[in-house]
């Protein structure tokens, strides 16, 4: 083991930097994880990665300059070569426009405690349920399951000395019919594994392949589309992604305004439709202090300690805010609005299950995923990608089968003033973009006209 | 920090493997791996980030009763190698019980000790913060003359390997190997809304002196960098339709990427990627046999090519590298593969294509450099563009996006230039190109010759769960393709 603990190694760092100051944070992250193809586990991992990451201030002619350097420390003289490399970066880089006096955060009294561990039994509840799932063979299966403890020691040269541990959890299984012309999904994240019924995620997914039998040949097209949760959560992470107050405000964002400046204040949508982050969102719980070790349009070095509130980024279908460090929010004239690693998206006039959203719809398509989606178009965020393990065909408010998969052209603000109806919003997992952004609640949608614009023959 | 000490890794590796081979591991491999970065980006030509990272660890992978297991630390202590040994032995016995495949591997022969750096030109590393910022200030200087010019965003990465590979077969491999990449956008913010050009330099196994002129004509590129924005400003939108193409390497690496690279990973052909990245419509039923393209389409896959991102001496588990066919004359010839993949349909050798981006990552199949090779005459670009009445000549890579089985793809790129009759005529905007593999490759009528060879690449190629990021290059020459499906990106926004 290390010779110092993670805490430690912050103090250290912060006594190195000396008056000049700085940030450090230390991380430790302990993961475990379990995939499986064709009905059978393949690869596994067990991964203890523990690493120091600062940034260094140092005072220029014109200003305070940032410098950023991180790796693993074993000693007081790794952490000495760390803070000189940060400072040498911070003199060449001159002075940082972001600058700002540091805020002087909490001091939490569990500062010193040693960071937690992945409980491996919840690994092996997985494994238990998957060998019950696997010998059934009217299907293959397929999956992942990781469960992560993440333990962040945070410091700054002001005083601010905060531990964090964020649990995450993620399951993930998909199903095809051996002749691989059927495949399905469904997706699971929270904190641990302990509430994942391997056995009822398997019953749902054997439910999409049965629906799948009856195949509909459907044309690509404007079509009314019910998207789920984990759908609409993926595109609704991009448009957040791109909620920047400062790309806004110089005109190269699809929230700048035609005139110059924001959109801000702007309808987007005809319903009470809200897309928020919020630290303290129940089972979506993330940290609600900023930690950053470098500079972006979102986030700034020297804001690391300020509490993150909840935040409507659209507020009953009006643009309300765009996301900002101290420094982005001066040069946008709007609040500095850090934001939180999470997203909750409600319609207020949302009710019913995703099947009962659907059923409304009466007439449409359902569909369950998107992915492989990418940004074509930055001036009105038109992003493209595809549907996935499942699109069911809708009549009078019946499944009645399961169409062919599209690749979409759509825009997630375009489409905010089309969507007719909503659901409740639950817990999803985001199954694009998962791997970064895990934490949702997102309600299913219906959106009339949606850009289906070519036909996939993938299954 | 620390660092890979001369015998810090063999005595590592000793404690590990004898606790594996004490276990009764059929299999024990053990890595250690170092990974350094820099990057600098400018903003405006303010610096916005400065900084370095630099990490290390280890890890031991086994097979234990026909299942692996592989455990990671950080800790480069002998104990944390007996730990992770014993941890790794411990995830194989849970995976055992639920695991109906036994892993098989390919054999490879033994290759001992072993030394293999990648060579590069100027140590990247051993130069200056000032001077690297000094060089991107130059470039954002030059560019921010031009008025059409609002704002700029520059930067550079800096990436090297050092990894150590041992295992019971009496292999002890060290490698390194250095990458680097620069970008500079230049956008244009109007009353009608906003446009940007970037740069087309490919990320290459190359030194610092790629940013200087080796292998990268830069100064002509920035040069032109303002008056390819002001063309695009003022171009026209595209006619929604079918256009012919011709396509430059800046552009095709992406397109080959995603639709060979990917499509030939046999791994997804066999469904082990089936719940993430997705399967191919490449099965191995089709090998020998499926006609891919065109018969002027001809793709090799390797680890040996010139300052490619995937270059290297030996794969992650021990295998030498190779190049080999994956398409000859439009026909479906090869995989990429590792030893387990390969044992499972009976190839007697790996071509090497086990890598992890990491020592915390197990490794996997991943993507050698995958080329389409040019044609045996000096066919030009613009030999192939005199051949099209009305096209579009399409430079740099932008937007991509793919199926979960590599056929129906869509891309744009940076600059699109109008072919009337054989002669460029002007840009045109947003041009977006859509297709389905074979449809695509089929419609390739020709290549050009050495001259317009070039390696692209990416930094960021995806794959795995947990998610695993890695370096590749795609050699092409330019190509011409026939009636293409052509979107108008704007239209479909507001479709």
């Amino acid at each position: 083991m290390s010779d110092i603990s993670l805490a430690q190694s912050v103090d250290i760092a912060l006594e190195l930097l000396g008056q000049d100051g700085g940030v450090a944070v230390a991380e430790s992250n302990a993961s475990a994880n379990l995939r499986w193809a064709n009905s059978s586990l393949t690869t596994n991992g067990d991964m203890h990665e523990r690493t120091l990451s600062i940034a260094a201030f140092v005072p220029t002619s014109d200003g305070v300059g940032a410098g950023l350097a991180s790796g693993q420390i074993r000693t007081r003289e790794d952490i000495a070569v760390l803070v000189k490399r940060a400072r040498a970066a911070g003199v060449a880089g001159g002075a940082s426009e972001d600058a700002r006096e540091l805020f002087s955060g909490p001091v939490d009294p569990d500062f010193y405690n040693e960071p937690v561990a992945v409980d491996l039994a919840q690994l092996e509840h997985v494994a238990n349920g998957l060998g019950e799932t696997f010998k059934n063979d009217s299907a293959q299966f397929f999956g992942y399951a990781e469960q992560s403890a993440d333990t962040s020691y945070v410091g700054t040269s002001a005083g601010t000395r905060i531990r964090f541990v964020q649990h995450t959890s993620r399951f993930e299984l998909c199903a095809k019919s051996h002749e691989r012309d059927r495949s399905s999904w469904t997706g699971q994240s929270g904190t641990t594994f302990s509430d994942v019924d391997v056995h009822a995620h398997t019953v749902a997914v054997l439910e999409g392949l049965e629906f799948q039998k009856n195949r509909i040949d459907i044309e690509p097209g404007l079509h009314k589309v019910t998207l789920s949760s984990s759908a609409l959560a993926d595109l609704m992470i991009y448009l957040m992604w791109t909620a920047s107050a400062r790309e806004a405000a110089e005109g190269r964002s699809v929230f700048s305004a035609t005139a110059g400046g924001t959109r801000v204040g702007e309808r987007l949508s005809a319903r009470d439709f809200t897309v928020s982050a919020d630290p303290n969102a129940h089972g979506l719980e993330t940290l609600n202090r900023v930690i950053s070790v470098g500079s972006s349009t979102f986030a700034s070095t020297f804001d690391t300690g300020i509490e993150i509130a909840p935040v409507d980024v659209i507020r009953n279908g009006v643009l309300n805010a765009l996301g900002s460090s101290r420094h982005t929010a001066e040069m946008a004239k709007l609040p500095f609005t850090p934001l939180a690693d999470n997203i909750v998206v409600t319609d207020a006039h949302g009710h019913g299950s995703l099947q009962e959203t659907a059923a409304r719809m009466q007439d449409g398509l359902l569909i369950t995923c998107l992915w492989y989606i990418r940004e074509v178009d930055p001036q009105s965020l038109l992003l493209t990608g595809l549907t996935r393990d499942g699109v069911y065909v809708v009549r009078d408010g019946e499944i009645i089968g399961a169409a062919n998969n599209f690749r979409f052209n759509e825009s997630p603000v375009g489409m905010l003033n089309r969507i007719v109806d909503a659901g409740e919003a639950i817990n999803c997992l985001p199954r694009e973009w998962a791997d970064w952004f895990p934490r949702a609640r997102v309600a299913p949608v219906v959106i009339d006209g949606f850009n289906l614009s070519t036909r996939s023959d993938a299954i | 920090m620390t660092h890979i000490h001369h015998n810090l890794p063999i005595e590592l590796a000793q404690s590990a493997l004898s606790v594996a081979a004490d276990s009764g591991a059929d299999v024990a491999q053990f890595r250690i791996a170092q990974h350094d970065s820099r990057g600098i980006s400018l903003r405006d030509g303010i610096v916005e980030n400065i900084g370095s990272d630099s990490s290390i660890a280890l890890s031991v992978r086994v097979v234990v009763n026909g299942a692996w297991g592989f455990a990671a630390s950080t800790d480069l202590s002998e104990s944390s190698a007996r730990d992770a040994a014993l941890r790794a032995l411990a995830m194989a016995r849970l995976s055992a019980k639920v695991s109906s495949d036994p892993v098989v591997l390919a054999q490879e022969p033994a290759h001992g000790t072993q030394s293999w750096v990648l060579p590069i030109g100027e140590d990247a590393f051993a130069k200056s913060d000032d001077e690297v910022i000094a060089l991107l200030q130059s470039w954002n200087t030059r560019v921010s003359r031009a008025s059409i010019v609002n704002h700029i965003d520059a930067h550079t990465a800096m990436g090297r390997d050092t990894t150590f590979f041992a295992d019971l077969n009496g292999n002890a491999i060290t490698q390194r190997r250095d990458r680097i990449s620069a970008q500079l956008t230049a956008s244009h913010v109007g009353d009608n809304g906003f446009e940007d050009m970037r740069t087309c330099a490919p990320p290459a196994g190359r030194g610092f002196e790629y940013l200087t002129g080796t292998g990268w004509d830069w100064e002509a590129e920035l040069s032109a960098l303002p008056d390819y924005l002001e063309q695009k400003v003022k171009a026209p939108s595209v006619e929604a339709g079918t256009w012919d193409l011709v396509i430059d390497p800046t552009n095709l690496w992406l397109t080959i990427h995603e639709s060979i690279g990917h499509a030939t990973e046999l791994d997804r052909a066999l469904g082990y990627e089936a719940n993430y990245a997705g399967t191919s419509f490449a099965t191995i039923d089709k090998l020998g046999t499926f006609k891919y393209g065109s018969p002027v389409m001809n793709v090799t896959g390797d680890r040996v090519a010139e300052h490619g991102l995937s270059t290297v001496g030996f794969d992650d588990e021990g295998v030498a590298a190779q190049q080999w066919h994956l398409i000859k004359d439009g026909i479906l010839t090869g995989y990429q593969t590792d030893r387990s993949i390969a044992a499972k349909v009976g190839l007697e050798r790996s071509n090497g294509c086990a890598f992890a981006d990491s020592a915390t990552h197990v490794p996997i199949q991943r993507m050698p450099n995958v080329s389409l090779q040019p044609a045996d005459d000096d066919t030009t670009t613009q030999d192939l563009i005199s051949r099209v009445n009305r096209g579009i000549y399409i430079v740099g890579d932008k937007s991509w996006s793919i199926d979960m089985q590599r056929y129906n793809f869509q891309f744009t790129g940076q600059r699109f230039f109008e072919i009337k009759d054989g002669q460029i005529v002007g840009q045109l905007k947003d041009v977006v190109y859509q297709s389905k593999t074979p449809d695509f490759w089929g419609s390739m009528e020709a290549v050009g010759g050495t001259s317009t060879y070039l390696l692209g690449g990416a930094l960021n190629c995806g794959k795995g769960q947990p998610g695993q990021v890695a370096p590749v290059s795609h050699g092409a020459p330019s190509a011409l393709f026939r009636g293409i499906n052509i979107l108008n990106g704007r239209q479909e926004a507001s479709a």
